[in-house]
Order: C-alpha cells, then sequence, then structure tokens
C-alpha cells in the first residue's frame, strides 16, 4: 500500500474538483464528499503507517518519486517520503480533519449556497496540508506550503460576504485575511530564498540527498546556517512566532472551524512541521538550534501575556496556540542544541537528550493538536449557542450547554497541564528539555524559567476563560440564548467533541505504546539521518518525571493558577479589577493593544510601504513623465502646440533620455574599471 | 514534412509571408466586404495558417535561410510562435471589443499582422541592419494601431508619446550600429563579434553597447526608459495593449538575446571581450527595472496602468538572462516569456472583456465582480497569483527556472553558491513578494468589497473562450512545465551554439 502514498492528498484535491463541479447539486453543498474525501484519507494513512510500521523496512525510510522535470543537471521530482514523523502527522491531520468537517455540517448548517465554497477550499486546504507531509523534497513541500497558504487567504475571509456580526466584523475579516496572506508570505520569501540557497549548496532538494552527511559534510557550514535561518524566517512567518504573529489571533475573523482546522491540524503545524522534517540541517549548528530556541520560549511567554486579559472567547484560544506553538518550537530547539552539542563532542548521552526534546516536540504538537480542535470547537459551539464571542456576554452557560461544557472542561485541563491529562505529559517533556539545554547555555535556564511561568498563566487564562463562560451569573446573551431556546448544539456538532475529548485526555498514554520510538530522531549507522526506530522508553519517561522535583512545581503552579482563576471568576471572591486599576493599568492596556504589534505592522509596512511607493510613483508621473506629459498634451492642443515641440519641449525630455544614457555610459565605466576591463 | 518542395527557396520565411499577405489583402477584404465580422474571419484565418504552418515547421526541426538574410532555426521558430499566439488572442477578442468598432478593421488587423511580421523577421535575423529593419516594421505598425482610437484624448496622447520615444530609440540604435560598423566593417552580429574577440574592446564599443542598450531598452520598458509604457497601455484599445505588453516586449528581449548573447556568449567570441562588465550593467538595469516596476506598481489605481508596471518588474525579471548569460538562463527566460505571455495577457484580457461590459479601468470599478462575473473574477485572479508566482501555476515554475539560474544550474561548474548573481535572485525574490501586495489587493476588491450594482454582466463569448485558453495554458505550464520547457532548451542551444 505504501506505494499509494500519494493518494492521501490526492483524494481530498478530487474532492475539491468535485465540490467545485456538483457541489450545489449534493446534500450539504459538497459537505458529505469533503467529509468522505478526509475520511478516506484518514483510512489510507492508517493503513499505510500500519504497513510501514509493521513492515520490513522500518525504521528506513521509504521514498520514491517520479521527475517532476529536469532542466540542465538539475531535476525536481514528486514524490512521497514516509517515516515516523509522516506517519503521525498524517494520521491526526487526517483524523482531526475529518471531525472538523464533520462538525462543519452542523455549525455552517445555516449558511447556505456559500458552504459549497467552504467545502470546497477546506478539502484544497487539507490535501495542503497532508501533501506537505508526505512530500519527499523541498520544493514540493514550498508549493503545498503556498496553496495552503492561498486556502487560508479564502477560507479567513470567507464570511467577509456576509458576517453575522454585521459589516465591521466583514471588513475585518477581508483585512484579517489579506494580513495572514501578507505576513506569512513575508515568511514564505526567506523560506524561499533559503530553497535557493540549499540547492545552490546540495544540487538537490531532494530529501535523501539532503539528509545525507556525506553531502552534509561536503556544504560550508556558513552556507547550511544562511539557508537554515532563512528556512527559519519561513517558520516564523507559517507559525506564527515572533515577531510575526500578530497575523493569528486576526485570523479569528474566520468561522470557528476554519480557526480550528488552522490551529489544530494545518497551517501552524507546517511550521513546526519544517523544522521537524529540517532538523538533520538544522543540528549542524547549535546557534542556529539556539536561535530556534530563544524565538520560541520568547514566543511562548510573550504571547501567553495577551491571552490573560482578553474578553473574546476566540482571541483567548489564539494566544494560547501561539504560546503552545512557542512550546514545540522551543522545544526543538532546545533538543536540536544539545544533538548538535553531542554530535560535535561525539558524546552519545547528549545525542539522546536532543533525540528527547525533539520527540517533545512532535509528541506536544500531536497532543496540542487534539486539545485545540476540541476547544476550538467548543466554543464554536458555544458562539453557536449565543451568538457573540465575547465572554462578558456569556456566563452560566453549563447547565444549558452540559456536553460543550464538560469536554471544554477536559481540553482545557489537558492544555493547563493538569497530572496525566495529554497536556500534561508533553508539556512536562518540553519543560525538561529546556531544562537540560539549560546545562549547556544559560539562555536555555532563562527560557526554563520563561516556560515554567508560562505553564501558570496558560493554566490561568484557560480556566479564566472556562469559569466565565460557563459558570457565574448569567450573561445577557445567555439569558437571551436560553429564551430562544437555544441549548446544547447538534448531535453532528457534539459528537466530534466527545471523540475528540477522549483524545484530548489519553492521547498522553500514547507514548506508553511506542510512540516516542517512532518519533526518535536517530542517526543510522550508514550516516543517514532518520526520524523513528528508536527505543521506546515510555515508562523510564513516566518514572523519571515523578522523580524529578520540577515535575512538582509545574504541577503546583498549574494548580494555583486554576485556583486563582476560580476565586476570581468563578467564586467572585477576588477582584480581578484590583490588579489592573479597573482596567486603566498600564500594563493592562499595553496587553490589550497587544503590545503595540498591529501598529506597528502597520506603521512599517502599509504606511511606509505605500508612502515609499507613493513617492517613487510622483517623482516617476511629476519629474520624468511630467516633461513628457506637457509635450503630448501640447501637441494634442493644436497647431500652435506642436511648434513648440520644435522649440523647447522636446529638448526637456531628450534631456532627460541623454541622462539616462549618460547614467548607463557612466556606469559602464565605473563597473569596467572596477573590473580591470577596456 | 518537406517543406521546400512546397514553399521552394522562401521556406525560411513562409509563416511571415503569410501574414503579410493577410497584411497586404485584409483592406481590401474588407473594402469589398464591409462587414466587420467577414474581415475579422478572414484575419484569424491567416493568422492560424500562419500558425499551423510554423508549428509544423518547429516540429519538424526544419532549418533553412533563405537569401542568407533570414533563418528558420529552433530558437526562431520558437520566437514566431510566441509572436503568433500573442496575435491570436489579440486577434481572437478584437472583433468582439468594443473599443475597436470604430476602426477601420481592414486597416487594424493589416497594422497588427504587419507589426507580427516585423517581430518573426527579428526573431530569424542574424544581422544587425535586419533586426533594425525588423523592430522599425514592428514600430511603426505599431504607433499606428495605437492611434487608431481617434477620438479618444488620451488615446492621442499616448501615441504622440509613443512616436516621440520611438524615434529617439530607433535614433539611438542606429547611432549604435553605426559605430559598431564603423569598428568592425560589418553588421553580422557573430562576424562582429569575432572580430572584437581579435582586436579587444575599445570606448567607442561601450558607448555602441550602451547606445543600442538604451535604444532597444525602450522597447522591452527597462528602467530608466520605460516612462511610456504605462500611458501607452492606458491609451491604447485593449487588444493593441496586449499585443504590446506581451509581444512587442519580448520581441526587444529577443533583440538583446540575438546581440548580446551571441556576441558574448557564443562560441565565436572569446573571454577577450569584457563579457563581466555588460553583465553588470545589465544586473543593475534588471535590478532596478524590476524594483521600480513592483513599487510603482502599488500606487496605481487604474488597473491598465497597475499591469503595465507589473510588465515592466517582469521584463526585469527576464533581464536575469542577461546578467547570467548562461544557456540554462536563456533557456527559463524563454520560458518565462511563454508563460507571461498567457497570464499577462490573460489579465489584460480579462480587462477587456469588463470594459465591453460596462465596467471602467479603475480598480474601484471591480468592486463586487466576484458575484458580478464569477468566471472572469477567478480568471483575473489565477492571472495575478501566477504574476505574483504562486504555485502551482505557470508564474511560480517559470520564476523558480528563472531565478535558480543565477546559481549556475547547468553551467560548466555547476549548481553552486559561489556565483556572482545569487543576489539578483535575492532581489528578484523580494520582488515577488512587494508585487503580491498590488495583485491581492485587486482580488480583495473583486471577492471582499460590495460594488454598487450586483447585476450579472454578460460578456463576449470571443473574450470568454480566449480567456480561458490562458487559463488552461497557466495551470498546464504550471503543473507540466516539461511540456515548452524542452521546446525552450532546444531553442536557447541553437541559438547560442548552432
Amino acid at each position: 500500500m505504501i506505494e499509494y502514498t500519494w493518494l492521501i492528498p490526492f483524494v481530498p484535491m478530487l474532492c475539491f474538483v468535485l465540490i467545485g463541479i456538483f457541489g450545489q447539486k449534493t446534500p450539504e453543498k459538497g459537505g458529505y464528499i469533503a467529509i468522505a474525501g478526509a475520511a478516506i484519507s484518514f483510512a489510507l494513512s492508517g493503513i499505510i503507517a500500519l504497513e510501514y510500521l509493521t513492515g520490513p523496512d522500518y525504521p528506513n525510510v521509504v521514498v520514491d518519486s517520479i521527475c517532476w522535470f529536469h532542466i540542465g543537471d538539475l531535476q525536481l521530482n514528486l514524490g512521497y517520503y514516509v517515516d515516523g514523523l509522516t506517519c503521525m502527522m498524517m494520521l491526526f491531520s487526517s483524523f482531526i480533519s475529518t471531525l472538523i468537517f464533520v462538525y462543519s455540517v452542523g455549525y455552517m448548517g445555516d449558511q447556505g449556497g456559500r458552504k459549497k465554497r467552504y467545502y470546497a477550499e477546506v478539502s484544497m486546504f487539507l490535501s495542503g496540508m497532508l501533501g506537505l507531509i508526505v512530500s519527499s523534497n523541498f520544493l514540493e513541500m514550498f508549493i503545498f506550503w503556498e496553496v495552503m497558504g492561498l486556502c487560508s487567504y479564502l477560507l479567513i475571509g470567507f464570511w467577509s460576504f456576509r458576517h453575522p456580526e454585521g459589516d465591521a466584523a466583514s471588513s475585518n475579516a477581508a483585512s484579517a485575511a489579506k494580513k495572514a496572506f501578507l505576513v506569512t508570505r513575508f515568511g514564505d520569501v526567506c523560506l524561499m530564498g533559503g530553497l535557493f540557497v540549499l540547492l545552490g549548496a546540495f544540487g538537490s532538494l531532494d530529501f535523501v540527498d539532503l539528509f545525507n552527511p556525506v553531502n552534509i559534510q561536503n556544504v560550508n557550514p556558513d552556507t547550511l546556517t544562511l539557508g537554515m535561518l532563512l528556512c527559519f524566517g519561513g517558520v516564523i512567518g507559517k507559525s506564527a512566532q515572533f515577531p510575526l504573529h500578530d497575523w493569528l489571533p486576526d485570523a479569528m475573523a474566520g468561522p470557528t472551524t476554519v480557526s480550528s482546522l488552522i490551529h489544530a491540524a494545518t497551517m501552524v503545524k507546517a511550521g513546526v512541521y519544517l523544522v521537524a522534517r529540517g532538523f538533520p540541517l538544522f543540528v549542524q549548528n547549535p546557534d542556529v538550534m539556539l536561535f530556534v530556541g530563544l524565538i520560541g520560549g520568547f514566543t511562548a511567554f510573550f504571547t501567553a501575556t495577551m491571552a490573560l486579559n482578553n474578553m473574546n472567547i476566540k482571541r483567548v484560544l489564539a494566544y494560547s496556540t501561539l504560546s503552545q506553538l512557542g512550546y514545540m518550537i522551543l522545544s526543538l530547539g532546545a533538543g536540536g542544541y544539545l544533538f548538535a552539542l553531542g554530535m560535535d563532542s561525539g558524546n552519545a548521552a547528549l545525542m539522546a537528550a536532543g533525540t528527547a526534546g525533539f520527540v517533545a516536540g512532535c509528541f506536544h504538537m500531536m497532543n496540542h493538536a487534539f486539545f485545540k480542535a476540541l476547544l476550538f470547537m467548543c466554543s464554536g459551539s458555544v458562539i453557536h449557542a449565543v451568538g457573540t464571542e465575547d465572554m462578558r456576554l456569556m456566563g452560566g452557560l453549563r447547565k444549558q450547554m452540559p456536553i460543550t461544557s464538560i469536554t471544554m472542561l477536559l481540553g482545557s485541563l489537558s492544555i493547563a497541564g493538569f497530572p496525566f491529562f495529554s497536556g500534561f505529559w508533553s508539556k512536562d517533556l518540553v519543560i525538561e528539555a529546556a531544562f537540560e539545554a539549560g546545562d549547556h547555555n544559560v539562555l536555555f535556564m532563562v527560557l526554563w524559567v520563561l516556560a515554567i511561568v508560562t505553564a501558570f498563566m496558560t493554566a490561568f487564562y484557560m480556566f479564566r476563560m472556562w469559569f466565565m463562560t460557563f459558570m457565574g451569573e448569567k450573561g445577557k446573551n445567555t439569558l437571551h440564548a436560553a429564551e430562544h431556546g437555544h441549548g446544547e448544539s447538534p448531535k453532528s456538532m457534539t459528537a466530534p467533541l466527545c471523540i475528540l475529548a477522549v483524545f484530548a485526555v489519553v492521547s498522553g498514554f500514547f507514548i506508553m505504546f511506542g510512540l516516542d520510538g517512532m518519533l526518535s530522531f536517530t542517526e543510522l549507522p550508514g550516516g543517514f539521518f532518520q526520524v523513528g526506530g528508536g527505543h521506546s522508553e515510555g515508562f523510564e519517561y513516566f518514572s523519571e518525571l515523578f522523580t524529578n522535583p520540577y515535575t512538582y512545581l509545574t504541577i503546583v503552579l498549574a494548580l494555583v493558577g486554576i485556583y486563582i482563576a476560580y476565586l476570581m471568576y468563578a467564586k467572585k471572591k477576588i477582584n480581578p479589577g484590583r490588579f489592573n486599576r479597573e482596567g486603566e493599568s498600564v500594563l493592562y492596556k499595553v496587553l490589550t493593544k497587544r503590545w503595540g504589534f498591529p501598529d506597528l505592522y502597520n506603521q512599517l509596512s502599509w504606511k511606509l510601504g505605500y508612502g515609499i511607493a507613493r513617492g517613487v510613483d510622483y517623482v516617476d508621473r511629476q519629474v520624468v513623465d511630467g516633461t513628457v506629459n506637457g509635450l503630448s498634451g501640447a501637441v494634442v492642443g493644436g497647431g500652435e502646440a506642436v511648434s513648440r515641440v520644435q522649440t523647447g519641449d522636446v529638448h526637456d525630455y531628450s534631456s532627460v533620455v541623454l541622462l539616462g544614457i549618460a547614467v548607463l555610459a557612466v556606469l559602464f565605466i565605473v563597473i569596467a574599471k572596477i573590473m580591470g576591463g577596456i | 514534412m518537406d517543406f521546400t518542395s512546397i514553399f521552394g527557396d522562401y521556406t525560411a520565411i513562409a509563416p511571415m509571408i503569410i501574414l503579410l499577405i493577410g497584411a497586404l489583402v485584409a483592406p481590401g477584404v474588407h473594402l469589398l466586404g464591409k462587414k466587420r465580422t467577414a474581415t475579422w474571419g478572414f484575419a484569424l484565418a491567416v493568422v492560424i495558417v500562419s500558425m499551423v504552418i510554423n508549428v509544423l515547421m518547429l516540429v519538424d526541426g526544419w532549418t533553412g535561410s533563405t537569401l542568407g538574410m533570414v533563418y528558420y532555426t529552433d530558437y526562431s521558430g520558437l520566437m514566431m510562435l510566441l509572436f503568433q499566439i500573442v496575435l491570436f488572442l489579440a486577434v481572437v477578442v478584437s472583433n468582439a471589443s468594443v473599443e475597436t468598432t470604430r476602426f477601420n478593421v481592414g486597416a487594424y488587423y493589416a497594422l497588427l499582422m504587419a507589426a507580427s511580421t516585423g517581430m518573426m523577421f527579428v526573431a530569424g535575423s542574424q544581422d544587425l541592419m535586419m533586426i533594425f529593419v525588423g523592430v522599425e516594421l514592428t514600430s511603426i505598425s505599431s504607433y499606428a494601431a495605437v492611434s487608431m482610437k481617434r477620438n479618444d484624448a488620451r488615446a492621442a496622447e499616448a501615441a504622440v508619446k509613443y512616436v516621440i520615444i520611438g524615434g529617439m530609440s530607433t535614433a539611438l540604435t542606429l547611432y549604435g550600429i553605426s559605430m559598431l560598423y564603423g569598428l568592425t566593417g560589418t553588421t553580422n552580429i557573430a562576424a562582429i563579434a569575432a572580430t572584437t574577440s581579435i582586436t579587444g574592446i575599445s570606448f567607442v564599443f561601450g558607448i555602441a553597447l550602451v547606445a543600442m542598450i538604451a535604444g532597444y531598452g525602450f522597447k522591452i520598458a527597462a528602467v530608466p526608459f520605460h516612462m511610456w509604457a504605462p500611458d501607452v497601455y492606458e491609451g491604447a484599445a485593449t487588444p493593441v495593449s496586449l499585443f504590446l505588453a506581451t509581444g512587442s516586449k519580448k520581441m526587444g528581449l529577443s533583440v538583446f538575446f540575438q546581440i548580446f548573447l551571441i556576441m558574448f556568449v557564443s562560441g565565436t567570441a572569446c573571454a577577450k571581450i569584457a563579457g563581466p562588465e555588460v553583465q553588470y550593467l545589465f544586473a543593475i538595469i534588471a535590478a532596478v527595472t524590476m524594483t521600480v516596476g513592483n513599487i510603482v506598481a502599488i500606487a496605481q489605481n487604474n488597473i491598465k496602468r497597475m499591469l503595465a508596471y507589473s510588465s515592466i518588474a517582469q521584463a526585469g525579471y527576464i533581464l536575469i538572462v542577461m546578467a547570467v548569460m548562461s544557456e540554462y538562463a536563456l533557456s527559463a527566460g524563454l520560458f518565462h516569456m511563454f508563460t507571461h505571455v498567457f497570464m499577462k495577457g490573460g489579465a489584460f484580457l480579462v480587462v477587456g472583456a469588463l470594459i465591453c461590459a460596462g465596467i471602467g479601468e479603475k480598480i474601484s470599478d471591480y468592486r463586487g465582480l466576484a458575484k458580478r462575473a464569477p468566471f472572469m473574477a477567478a480568471a483575473m485572479m489565477l492571472f495575478l497569483f501566477s504574476l505574483a508566482g504562486i504555485p502551482p501555476l505557470a508564474g511560480f515554475t517559470s520564476k523558480f527556472f528563472l531565478f535558480s539560474s543565477t546559481m549556475g544550474v547547468g553551467t560548466a561548474a555547476g549548481i553552486s553558491l559561489e556565483s556572482q548573481w545569487i543576489w539578483l535572485a535575492f532581489v528578484a525574490i523580494l520582488n515577488s513578494a512587494i508585487s503580491l501586495y498590488y495583485y491581492a489587493r485587486v482580488v480583495k476588491t473583486m471577492y471582499v468589497d460590495t460594488g454598487e450594482s450586483a447585476e450579472r454582466i454578460k460578456v463576449p463569448a470571443a473574450f470568454t473562450v480566449a480567456i480561458a485558453i490562458c487559463l488552461v495554458a497557466v495551470v498546464v505550464l504550471g503543473v507540466y512545465p516539461q511540456l515548452i520547457f524542452d521546446l525552450c532548451e532546444t531553442a536557447s542551444h541553437a541559438l547560442l551554439f548552432a
């Protein structure tokens, strides 16, 4: 079956075409086609993963490709690349997407004919993600990366036609879509540059060539460093790391299902996946990994602060995504740093510790996918019932929406790192990776402290959100919803919630069944870097966790965070206003303004960029072109003006042209002199 | 197929002769028939016959020359095909376009066909004088074509500007050519290269080069010789703008390839000629051209002006070929020229179709277009994204080829970052990112903003067909570039090493 891996992204793409052609005539405007496509992809992923993991090839990668085009001595391929990481990624992506599509049937039920466009685009989106996961080379990966970017642009702007909250929200959606597209595009430019550097360095973009240490040794290390830093620029854009993080909260303007898709199963995970996939190249230089870790650790902390006082339920979740993505990047950075040091010194123990960091990052990515999809879909269910995203208008929904409230509680416990929930296992592994790296570089110690503080903040803001939504007095919209009998959401929405809730609780235990071995990053005796085939140490990890005093520190901090949130928002014993002078304190305002980043973006990109463009245009039209304009206007004017052609204006114009030629000539001579020609 | 038995000594110029006959007969057909559609049908038939002959000759691999003046090679055949495609697109929609209703269509088709004939002669020339004559034939025909929109002040202004600037460029070119003739005693490019490789390069030679670069720089609208392009594209009827933006510009680029690449790359020249200086000169022109084109495009409110500046930027990308000067770069450049025909041509066709439906040229006129004309809006979106280089559309693939040529793909040294042109690739990548900004703005206007009217609009069928052709090409060339790229590789090999 492995030879049919290409079908995994192909099936959703086929669905895109089918929905585009027949969507309008089928029930739910193509919704069932999209679900079937995602489900088939999931089934294929399952069969292929099983066959690969139990087959004779494991843990060697299975790779096959066909020539897409060849130019000169360069051949570019399309193909698939299956290893442990691919298996995990394609399984959870297709699985969660299937559930999101099922949920969409209920959530988007009242959107009429526009559903066709929605289902077509989400199918394409899934196809982009799955294609990216199974790609066998960087160019193929980049193409799917861009396809996803384009689809996210279309999907975030989906509600731009007719937003339930009116025109302001519509134009928000539009500008958010543009921002998402352009900001991530900035990262894409870096990635494209990185690909060119890698292509230049290796003469190939196939993973099998790039991950071969023999080839890596032939490359100038500085070149490789430049290439990987540029690639990481792409990650910063796509996975919304500091300082390009600001597009993700804005992308909340799209439908909640799209947010769920972007945050859990696809899009932002692509950046983390790129780091994991390119790990053999990233670990060639510890300083690159240090940079990766710094960006990740700082993002985790920095973005968590903005979730502390946000009143919009989806925004809080968006910031928590940013923060969790920071954890993943931090973990990969710390692990990579250790691995790189270990390779330099030939220290196998360090390399093993590095592998642990890699596993932690990937493991957290999977767990996060489950609980974040759950949390977003729960918030969608709430929004569906109360018709607002403002948590101040909610409250006391627990009785009205029992399933949603319980599943969301499970999700929140998981992300907060409550013991034995999935988030607890992976988050502690991440924090431990940072701690281990701290032994070798004091900066990682700082990041470790930040990570611990972030864990506390996460517990606090998640439960602030849960208490504000489901506990306490009934808010305005809650009452309103109760009057109109808006209770629990339909089955097509709650069923996926329940399934995901199970996974959010138990997915941490996957590591007991060899997940870490499947995800371990190893260098084969032959020298090839690959993911998979490691020794499974699930129980050792666990016993280590519980003998480590710092684990208890994070548990206590999480519990304290939850308790403070309980006192503030459920019991109302502590007035949150006491800490921020009723919203008047400087910190509160700064947080509300998102540390000024949206303004900064505005000033930098739109104002400055557009200003420059206007300036250049002015010179072009008025100064250079003005003479020409005056001249030809005069000619059109009539006979008298024609005479002026012979007297003055042509002369002016010629001087402009001659100036251009003179500049060229001087340039030529200067270049010739510099290069010693002539 | 034995073409020689059919066309005799004139086989090498058979595709041009047919067009030329068409150009001469078209006014007569119009005069006798008095029917616009009949003339259109005649012109279209002539174009298709010429195209079929050319494609047959190209696929057959026929090579030869007529009178030792015009050569049919794999290169000239491919360039002729490109010019014929442009002409075909322009002619197909001309009858349906409301902008050409007041034209004397007999003269109009004659001018378009004559201009294309000139371009095709350029592609087949190996002599400076022949190139000059071909360029003039094209230029003079296009001046007249631009000015045909008689009662429009903008068109008149554009035409006057175009003529004056064109005259200027002609003078400069002739100046350069005469100096080269004075230096070497010949106008044959290969012979000039051979002579110069013995005598070495002199200041006069340098001045001649600069004069010729400037003269033909007008044709491709390279900065700082670009300012006519936006005015002319804006003022002319849209089919003519399409013809100029995608055809005339490619002729200028082809002239660059044929003169400078042969002088500095091909076997007859040798290292003694100061190639690197010229390369740097072109690299700077390329970088400045793409940057100015893209930045100024941001500030445009008229879609035709925006497309004009974007054309300038695209010419800047193609000028990378002149900086890198390798066979692979030329193949990539040729390929990009083809994809550019379809994406830029397609975008102009959409603009023209919408003008027929009574929608203006301002970008703000496109508000809510997605609802009023879904196919047009979707097509425009794909063309613009292709221009911005978003995979998997043709623009991405061709840009990837073009930019990767800076790293020495296909050269003896192999792919490496040691190449001095890698900075040019970064400038180009950055520019593609800037360009997305103004393309995305149009897409947003079409899809997000709500317009004053939500009424469905109908565009003429001819436009829909032409746009569909471009759309298919943009997608197919993006997914399966080898289709044309192999031809481009053969062509560039033929030009440089035959």
